[in-house]
C-alpha cells in the first residue's frame, strides 16, 4: 500500500469522519475518532519499540520515567498524529526528527492500544477455568449436588467435554436454560369451578396466566384468589443450588463434566 | 385553582415548605419530585379507594426523527428519565431531544433536538427547571440551556471531554443559583467528579472530583496517586438536597479499572460513596462508603432518600440508600454516621460490616481468571430506577433483585486498564419489598411471577398507593401498607422510569414512561 504524505492528511481525516460516523451510535468516545489502520498500527508499534518503549514501558501503560500513553489526554485528543507529533516536538527528551509517516504509525498504533482498552470487556475471555479437580467434581455430582438424581456420564452427559468449551460447561451447568424439544415449564391452573388444565407455561404476571395444551392451543386464565395456579419449574432444582455451590464446587463440576469424553 | 409563573428551584423549595406546612404541592417540578428524592407525593384525590377507577387520559409517543440523530446519536427512544411538570406542562427527555407536552392533553408543544458528536446514548434521566429556562445534558459532554417557552436554545456549554470517553446523561439538580451536574463513563480510567454552573450563564462555578486530595488521609486508600487520579467514580445518579442543612447528596460510581482490582489496592475512596457537599462551594462535608474496593460494577449511585424519622425514641434527620450491591444503609444525613446496614436481598460477597457499617468484601468473591460465583449480578440487587419513602407508613420500598453470575477476570497485565473483566451468565427474581428503616426488616413482600429483573421505579402517595411497574407491561397499584394489589393497567411495554404525579385544575394525574411512550392517567 502507497503510505500517504502529511498532505493527504485532510482527505484522510474527511474519511475518518465519515466511516466513524457510521459507528458512532451506540459506541464511547466521539463520533469522529480514528480508524485504526492495522498495518500502520504494526508499523507504529516498531517506532514505538525504537523510540517510546523505555520510558512508556512495554505494555504503553507507562513506567518511572514516562507517564501511561493510554491514559494520556494528548493521546486521546490525537488524530493521526496532529497533537503528538507537536507534542514530542516539545517535550525534551523525546525524539524530534521522527518523519510524519513515522508519527501517523505511531498514532495508529496508540489509537490501537486505546482501543482495546476500552473495550476489553467484551473482547477478551477468562484465560482458563478449567483449575478443578475432576474426582472431586465426580463426588459433588453423585453426592452432595445430587446431579445424578437426574443426569448420567452415561447419558444425557456422554461426550459432553467433546460438545462445548470449558466455559460453556460452566455457564451451561450453572444457569442452564431450557431447550427447545425438552421438558419445559409446566401449569397447572385450577378455576373455581371446572376441572384443572395443564400444560406449559407461555405467560405469566399478576393478573392472568396463559398455556399451551397438549392439542397445541393457548389458553388465557384470569388470575383470582379463589383460581390455583401452580407452577412447575423443571430447572428449579439448579436455581436452588446457587446458594450452595463453593466456588470450589463450581470448578471441580467444570474438570468432572470436562473429562467426559 | 390558578397558579402564577414559578422558579422551578423556587417551586421546590416550596415544595418542602409546604410538606412541613401541611399543604398540598401540585406539580412535580423536578425529576424526584422534591429534593428529598423520596418520591412520595402528598396528593390523595385518587386514594385506594378510587384507584380501581383509574383510566387512561391520554398517551404521547416520543418521536426524535429517522434513524440514528445527527451526529451518530439515540437509534431507542426508550424514555428512561423520570418527567417533570412545572405549570401544566411536562417536560420529557431521551438522549439528544427535550420534549414540551401539555400536562392536561398530552398534545406535543415543543421538541427540541441536538446535534450529536457521540458519546454514549444509554439514556437520559431527565431535566431540571429554573424559572424560564430548562437545563438537560447531552450524551456529547454538554449542559444545555432551553427557553422553556419555546424550546429555543439559551446557551451550551461543556461539561466533560469527549475524547476520555466521558458522557452526559445525568438529571442536573438546581440548587439556589447553582446548576449541579455529574458525568457518565467507565470504558477508560477516568476520574468521576460533579460540578456546578451559573444559572444565567452556565460559567463553571466549581468542580468536585471524587477522589481524596493526594495529602489527605483517604489518598491512603490508592497504591498511587496516578491510580487514584484514574480511579473513575462516576456521579451518574441522581441527587438530594436538605435545605436546612444546605447539603447536596449523591452517590458515586465504580472504581476504575472496573473489575480487574489490581493497581488500585486499597477502599479506593471516594468511589461506591454516599457523599455530602456544600453546594455553595463544593466542598466535601461527608462521605460513607457503600461497596469499598468494589470490582463487580456496582456503583452507589442510586438515589440517597431524606426524610426525618425517629431511631430508639430519638428525632433524626436520615438519609437512606438501597445500594446495587444488594446492602441497605441508613445514616444520619447531618453527619453520615451509620445508624443501620442490612442486606435487603440476599449476597454472598461480604464478610460482614466494619466499625463504619460499611461492608467489608471478601477477596474470595473477587472476580477470578477461573470465575467466581456472585450475587448479585453487575445489574445489581437494584439499579437507577428510584425506590419510594412513605412518611405515612415509614416504609422504604423498593424493586429488588436477586441474582446471581460468573464474575472473571480477563486481563492478566500488571497494571490492568478499563474493565479487566466482566461477569456472564445469570439467573434472577425480583420482588417488590417495604423495607422498616428503624429494624431493616422486610415488612412485606411481592415475589414477581416472572424470573426476570424488574427495573422499574416507584412512587408512593398520600393516598395509600404504590405505584409500580413489573416485567410484564403492567402498572401496578399496591397497598402500600400490606402490598396487596389495587389496581393495574397493561401497558404496551416495560415501565422505562418512575411514575409521576400531579395535579391541574382539580384533578390528579398518574403519568408513567413505557418504552417510547407516555401514558396518562385519571379518574373518570
Amino acid at each position: 500500500m502507497r503510505r500517504l504524505g502529511f498532505q493527504n492528511h485532510v482527505l484522510i481525516i474527511a474519511v475518518v469522519i465519515v466511516l466513524a460516523a457510521e459507528f458512532a451510535a451506540g459506541q464511547a468516545g466521539p463520533t469522529v475518532r480514528q480508524v485504526i489502520d492495522n498495518a500502520a498500527a504494526t508499523r507504529g508499534r516498531a517506532v514505538y519499540a525504537q523510540y517510546c518503549i523505555n520510558c512508556h514501558g512495554s505494555n504503553v501503560k507507562g513506567g518511572d520515567d514516562g507517564p501511561d500513553l493510554i491514559r494520556s489526554v494528548v493521546v486521546l485528543h490525537d488524530r493521526l498524529g496532529n497533537d503528538i507529533g507537536p507534542a514530542m516536538k516539545k517535550l525534551s527528551n523525546h525524539p524530534r526528527d521522527l518523519t510524519q509517516e513515522q508519527i501517523l504509525d505511531l498514532s495508529h498504533f496508540l489509537h490501537q492500544r486505546v482501543e482495546s482498552t476500552s473495550s476489553n470487556r467484551n473482547t477478551n475471555q477468562p484465560p482458563n477455568v478449567l483449575t478443578g479437580n475432576v474426582a472431586a467434581g465426580k463426588d459433588y455430582f453423585n453426592g452432595a449436588g445430587k446431579c445424578s438424581t437426574c443426569h448420567s456420564p452415561t447419558g444425557d452427559l456422554a461426550g459432553y467435554g467433546t460438545r462445548t468449551t470449558p466455559i460453556n460447561i460452566q455457564q451451561n451447568f450453572l444457569f442452564p436454560r431450557i431447550a427447545r424439544g425438552g421438558k419445559q415449564t409446566e401449569v397447572t391452573v385450577t378455576p373455581a369451578a371446572g376441572a384443572a388444565v395443564t400444560g406449559t407455561l407461555v405467560r405469566i404476571d399478576d393478573f392472568n396466566v396463559s398455556l399451551r395444551g397438549v392439542d397445541g392451543q393457548t389458553q388465557t386464565f384470569r388470575r383470582a384468589p379463589n383460581v390455583k395456579v401452580d407452577v412447575r419449574d423443571p430447572l428449579a432444582v439448579h436455581h436452588e443450588l446457587l446458594d450452595q455451590y463453593t466456588d470450589a464446587d463450581m470448578h471441580n463440576i467444570v474438570a468432572y463434566l470436562e473429562s467426559l469424553k | 385553582m390558578k397558579r402564577g409563573k414559578l422558579p422551578g428551584s423556587l417551586i421546590g423549595v416550596l415544595l418542602l415548605s409546604a410538606v412541613l406546612l401541611g399543604q398540598v404541592p401540585v406539580d412535580w417540578p423536578m425529576v424526584h419530585g422534591d429534593y428529598s428524592g423520596r418520591h412520595f407525593s402528598t396528593l390523595k384525590r385518587i386514594h385506594s379507594s378510587n384507584v380501581n377507577s383509574l383510566t387512561q387520559a391520554w398517551t404521547w409517543r416520543a418521536n426524535p426523527g429517522s434513524g440514528p440523530a445527527a451526529g451518530g446519536g439515540a437509534t431507542s427512544a426508550t424514555i428512561k428519565g423520570t418527567p417533570i411538570e412545572v405549570n401544566g406542562v411536562l417536560y420529557t427527555t431521551i438522549p439528544d431531544h427535550v420534549w414540551a407536552v401539555d400536562a392536561r392533553t398530552g398534545r406535543e408543544i415543543w421538541h427540541f433536538s441536538w446535534k450529536s458528536k457521540g458519546g454514549w446514548h444509554i439514556g437520559n434521566r431527565g431535566a431540571a427547571v429554573l424559572g424560564s429556562t430548562l437545563y438537560v445534558e447531552t450524551p456529547d459532554c454538554n449542559l444545555i440551556a432551553l427557553n422553556v417557552a419555546d424550546g429555543t436554545e439559551r446557551w451550551h456549554t461543556e461539561i466533560c471531554d469527549l475524547e476520555q470517553f466521558y458522557y452526559g446523561s445525568v438529571a442536573p439538580t438546581i440548587v439556589k443559583n447553582h446548576v449541579i451536574v455529574g458525568v457518565s463513563g467507565d470504558d477508560l480510567d477516568i476520574p468521576g467528579y460533579v460540578e456546578s454552573h451559573d444559572p444565567e450563564t452556565g460559567k463553571l462555578q466549581w468542580r468536585w472530583y471524587t477522589y481524596p486530595n493526594p495529602n489527605d488521609p483517604e489518598a491512603k486508600t490508592w497504591p498511587s496517586v496516578e491510580a487514584m487520579m484514574h480511579g473513575g467514580g462516576m456521579t451518574w445518579g441522581p441527587s438530594a438536597y436538605d435545605p436546612e442543612l444546605n447539603l447536596y447528596y449523591f452517590g458515586t460510581g465504580n472504581p476504575q479499572p472496573v473489575i480487574a482490582g489490581r493497581g488500585r489496592e486499597g477502599a479506593n475512596l471516594y468511589t461506591e460513596s454516599i457523599i455530602a457537599l456544600n453546594p455553595d462551594n463544593g466542598k466535601l462535608v461527608w462521605y460513607f462508603q457503600a461497596s469499598p474496593h468494589d470490582t463487580h460494577d456496582w456503583d452507589a449511585i442510586e438515589a440517597p432518600i431524606l426524610f426525618d424519622g425517629e431511631v430508639n425514641g430519638q428525632p433524626r434527620k436520615l438519609l437512606a440508600q438501597a445500594s446495587r450491591n444488594g446492602w441497605f444503609f441508613v445514616l444520619d444525613r447531618t453527619n453520615g454516621k451509620n445508624i443501620l446496614s442490612t442486606e435487603f436481598v440476599k449476597t454472598n460477597w461480604t464478610k460482614g460490616v466494619d466499625a463504619k457499617g460499611q461492608p467489608i468484601p471478601d477477596p474470595k468473591k473477587e472476580p477470578q481468571y477461573d470465575g467466581a460465583l456472585v450475587s448479585p449480578n453487575q445489574g445489581g440487587a437494584v439499579n437507577w430506577p428510584p425506590p419510594s419513602y412513605s412518611p405515612e407508613t415509614g416504609l422504604f420500598y423498593v424493586n429488588a433483585t436477586r441474582a446471581f453470575s460468573v464474575y472473571y477476570l480477563y486481563d492478566t497485565d500488571v497494571k490492568p486498564e478499563g474493565w479487566g473483566g466482566n461477569d456472564r451468565g445469570g439467573w434472577s427474581e425480583s420482588m417488590l419489598e417495604a423495607i422498616d428503616y428503624k429494624t431493616g426488616k422486610i415488612r412485606w413482600t411481592h415475589k414477581w411471577p416472572a424470573s426476570a429483573a424488574v427495573r422499574s421505579g416507584l412512587l408512593s402517595t398520600a393516598g395509600n398507593i404504590l405505584f409500580a411497574g413489573d416485567n410484564a407491561s403492567n402498572l401496578i397499584a399496591f397497598d402500600p401498607k400490606d402490598g396487596s394489589i389495587l389496581w393495574h393497567s397493561e401497558l404496551r411495554s416495560n415501565m422505562s422510569n418512575t411514575p409521576i404525579t400531579y395535579e391541574l385544575d382539580g384533578v390528579q394525574y398518574i403519568v408513567v414512561a413505557a418504552g417510547d411512550t407516555l401514558y396518562n392517567f385519571k379518574l373518570p
